[in-house]
């Protein structure tokens, strides 16, 4: 590693406790997590039901695949919504790292921003001319949304694996195409994909059984509870086998920093692979999903859970890369506390009102005159 | 300083323009739009008009597929495009600012959610519920607004921040206020000038009538943002005037973005008269979008303009536009920046025969492209040039090229002084590395004057605004360097040009 490279600490020092930072990075993180797995994993999934339903709305698939692309249309919104947080809280933490990591490959980073733009009008184009009502069409948008979208998680693994490795920014300087060369760039983008996939493919599972057991649309909500469930099944297969391929093909000084880390690293890495095996007995388990609600219902939180234990685990991958770097020197810490505490006021206000008015809607349903 | 550089053809200033402008016209759309939606749909509510109700509702379609879009998309995107051209600037600012950015997104997280239950439940709930959500749509939007135009005031007038380093001091800068009243006229035409579509869709005997409301608001959004523009311009320094007012500004594009925003909004505003309010009739798609040119035109004219007069700071008397910190000047000059630049250092190490190149790009390149936008080459004087001006065939072609290519630096000479300076035309064409060498003085010259800025900037008082009108070039940030690193630059740009010159004399100099 050139510790030339490396730019210097922001002068400005960090406004707040690096804890602070670290933890409100990796909450906020989780949260865009949740969003970006319907996101990705919904379109995703959304592609392959569409083209085995043979692009057929009254196919079960193919009602899934419109139920999953209706709350896409919301849901990228909220993706990128939730994902300006981490983006802002990383900049706070890691600005030499990331802004570097950035630049190193420039072009990609900036076209993300297209390939977002292309991703999200093509949903909207399959919410609204591309997919009919009944018969077949829209297959084109959805395939749009989905490599657009796959191409940013590409970008984005890419950025997150470079900030994190110093080490290697010289050899990416004079070649980005390397940054696919490095042994876990794949793993861990099948990680996401995996998890985006099993994650969408659980909600809509959850969803599903909800709706058969109200007695709505029972038959359909049946198949579609079934599709689902087996998707989540192998996807959640090949992610335990990906997770451990991952793990053994950390460099070494990695996996030693884990084990050194004590209770605070090796817990939540532990737990992090507990939760994916028990993930995968509980859904082995189950062959009929609406017959077992319960087990769909903790299922899903058991995924929720294991999300973020793996947010914190991929943190404290990052925090034990950077330690070379990042042990070089030590931020000034400059307190905002008044700061700190009226963002806290003002965002729990602003959960409350979003709280208040999700209540007032669903308490004022209307239709005809009386409806807005 | 010390981040790598990304050469970007079009410039890194331009290539923000192009994210930053349409971001600010429809993420003020999507604020004016909120109040003008749901006054509308009040007024739906209050009258039983069902016209007015169907333009609330179109409009929300256009709220949503183009504000929480392409708005989110964009507002990122400033975020992706400054890291990549401007890094140290923008972690200055969210260092400083990390909570106001914090804040600013509680109140988008609302404004996303309602817009996003505001468009879904049409027909669905109660007019109260629908409309309250509208209203909480407007309120955070608006505050997103209020919070956002403290950081962005905060970069051209920091005020007492300067002194005090105060999140709040920087915050309520001298151009918070002004800014925050032109915003609020631009939100308003914005909306109107977008909800002028939806409008045109009504049926016959209505379309009249919702084009002249809007119209209504229209016309107010240009007074406010016009009265708003005269407080901003009030409420900057003097050293920021001489930069694009007066009978000799410092930067004449900087003097006509200025008329030309002032005369959009002129055009704007009477275009809004005549088709929205005495003659709905001419209201079509064509003159729609001529109105809506009109108001992007004001808008962003302004926002070039406040971009503009930063000139060269990107946080005014603490950050130049290329990362140098005022309060590093002296450190860096006798390190040298190669030192302070790890990356531009690192390559220059690889290759010291481009050692010129590397300094450019660490000092200049945030600025100037290479022949693209800011380009350098055209900045720097050629053979070419001199030829042209000592020639002056076709007579008159000589003081063209001297206004164009001469007068920005020699103002102290007039065409005729500098023509009799200069060798005749036939001389030059025989010995032309006579010319080349007296470009090499000169611009070696213009460096140790940019330098020789340096030493002002040190010894100014850091605790309030720096006023740069005295200095050689006030829109430029001064050399930093050793004298070798300034030598090398030099050489570095003679090069520019002299490599092209034989292809530019063969034109005779025109």
């Amino acid at each position: 590693m050139n510790p030339n490279l490396i730019p210097a600490l922001d002068p400005a020092g960090l406004p707040g406790p690096p804890w602070l930072f670290h933890v409100l990075l990796v909450f906020t993180f989780f949260l865009h997590m949740l969003f970006m797995n319907l996101t990705l994993g919904g379109t995703l999934l959304a592609v392959i039901a569409h083209f085995r339903a043979g692009g057929r709305r009254e196919d079960p698939r193919g009602a899934l695949a419109g139920r999953l692309m209706a709350v896409n249309s919301y849901g990228i919104s909220l993706t990128i919504t939730t994902g300006i947080a981490p983006l802002l809280f990383i900049q706070v933490l890691y600005q030499q790292y990331f802004y570097t990591a950035t630049i190193l490959i420039a072009g990609v980073w900036l076209a993300m921003l297209l390939l977002l733009t292309l991703g999200y009008y093509a949903a909207y184009l399959y919410k609204f001319r591309g997919a009919p009502a009944r018969g077949q069409g829209g297959g084109l948008w959805l395939f749009a949304s989905a490599v657009m979208f796959l191409a940013i998680a590409m970008v984005h693994v890419a950025v997150h694996l470079l900030h994190s490795q110093p080490e290697r920014w010289a050899d990416v300087a004079s070649g980005a195409a390397c940054v696919l060369g490095d042994p876990t760039y794949f793993p861990r983008l099948l990680h996401f994909v995996l998890a985006g996939i099993g994650f969408a493919a659980l909600v809509a599972a959850w969803w599903a059984v909800r709706q058969a057991r109200a007695g709505v649309e029972v038959e359909l909500n049946t198949r579609i509870a079934g599709f689902t469930w087996k998707w989540m099944l192998w996807t959640t297969i090949l992610q335990v086998v990906d997770g451990f391929v991952l793990l053994l093909l950390l460099p070494r000084p990695l996996l030693i920093g884990f084990m050194q880390g004590g209770a605070a690293t090796m817990i939540p890495l532990t737990l992090a692979i507990l939760l994916g095996v028990g993930l995968l007995v509980m859904i082995a388990r189950v062959t009929n999903p609406v017959a077992s609600s319960g087990v769909v219902s903790g299922t899903l939180g058991a995924m929720v859970l294991t999300i973020a234990v793996m947010s914190i685990t991929r943190h404290q991958l990052r925090v034990l890369s950077l330690a070379p770097a990042t042990k070089l020197s030590e931020p000034v810490v400059v307190p905002q506390w008044f700061n700190f505490s009226l963002w806290v006021v003002l965002l729990l206000a602003g959960l409350a009102t979003v709280g208040y008015m999700v209540r007032r809607v669903l308490d004022a349903p209307a239709t005809g005159a009386d409806a807005a | 300083m010390g981040y790598p550089i990304w050469d970007v053809t079009i410039g890194g200033s331009l290539l923000m323009a192009l994210v930053a402008i349409p971001h600010v016209i429809v993420s003020h759309f999507a604020i004016g739009g909120g109040l003008l939606i749901a006054l509308t749909e009040t007024l739906a509510v209050k009258r039983g008009d069902p016209e007015l109700r169907g333009l609330a509702k179109r409009s929300s379609l256009v709220l949503i597929l183009v504000s929480t879009v392409f708005g989110a998309i964009s507002g990122v995107g400033i975020w992706v495009v400054a890291g990549l051209v401007s890094p140290g600037a923008i972690s200055a600012l969210i260092h400083t600012y990390v909570w106001g950015w914090a804040i600013e997104w509680v109140f988008f997280v609302l404004e996303i959610v309602a817009a996003l239950v505001y468009y879904t439940t049409w027909d669905k709930i109660s007019k109260g519920a629908h409309l309250l959500v509208g209203w909480l749509y407007f309120v955070a939007a608006y505050l997103s607004l209020v919070v956002i135009n403290g950081i962005v005031t905060f970069m051209l007038t920091p005020g007492r921040w300067l002194a005090t380093g105060d999140f709040w001091h920087g915050f309520f800068n001298p151009t918070y206020w002004p800014s925050l009243a032109l915003r609020t006229g631009v939100c308003l035409m914005m909306a109107a000038a977008f909800m002028v579509f939806p409008a045109m869709r009504a049926g016959a005997p209505h379309r009249d009538r919702l084009l002249r409301f809007l119209g209504w608001w229209f016309a107010a959004g240009a007074l406010v943002s016009y009265a708003g523009y005269r407080w901003w311009e009030a409420a900057l320094p003097d050293s920021v005037h001489a930069l694009f007012r007066g009978a000799t500004p410092k930067l004449a594009t900087l003097a006509a973005t200025r008329h030309f925003a002032l005369w959009s909004l002129t055009a704007a505003l009477v275009l809004a008269v005549v088709i929205l309010l005495l003659r709905p009739r001419l209201t079509r798609p064509a003159t729609a979008v001529v109105l809506a040119i009109a108001a992007f035109g004001f808008f962003g004219g302004y926002e070039r303009l406040r971009e503009g007069v930063r000139k060269p700071f990107l946080i005014h008397s603490h950050m130049f536009s290329n990362g140098l910190r005022v309060a590093e000047i002296a450190d860096v000059n006798q390190r040298g920046v190669l030192a302070a630049a790890g990356w531009a250092g690192h390559a220059a190490a690889a290759d010291p025969a481009d050692t010129g190149r590397q300094v450019f790009r660490a000092q200049c390149a945030s600025c100037h492209t290479l022949d693209g936008y800011q380009s350098i080459r055209k900045a720097l004087p050629s053979v070419a040039d001199a030829l042209a001006v000592a020639a002056d065939d076709p007579a008159g072609s000589g003081a063209r090229a001297y206004r164009e290519h001469c007068a920005a630096c020699h103002h102290d000479v007039n065409y005729d002084d500098m023509k009799g300076m200069l060798p005749g035309a036939d001389e030059i064409r025989s010995d032309p590395g006579m010319i080349r060498d007296l470009h090499q003085g000169m611009i070696t010259g213009t460096l140790v004057e940019l330098r020789a800025m340096g030493e002002a900037y040190v010894a100014a008082d850091r605790t309030t605004m720096i006023d740069t009108s005295p200095l050689h070039s006030p829109y430029m940030p001064p050399f930093v360097g050793t004298e070798q690193e300034l030598q090398e630059l030099a050489a570095y740009l003679g090069s520019l040009v002299f490599d092209v010159e034989p292809r530019l004399a063969m034109r005779g100099g025109e």
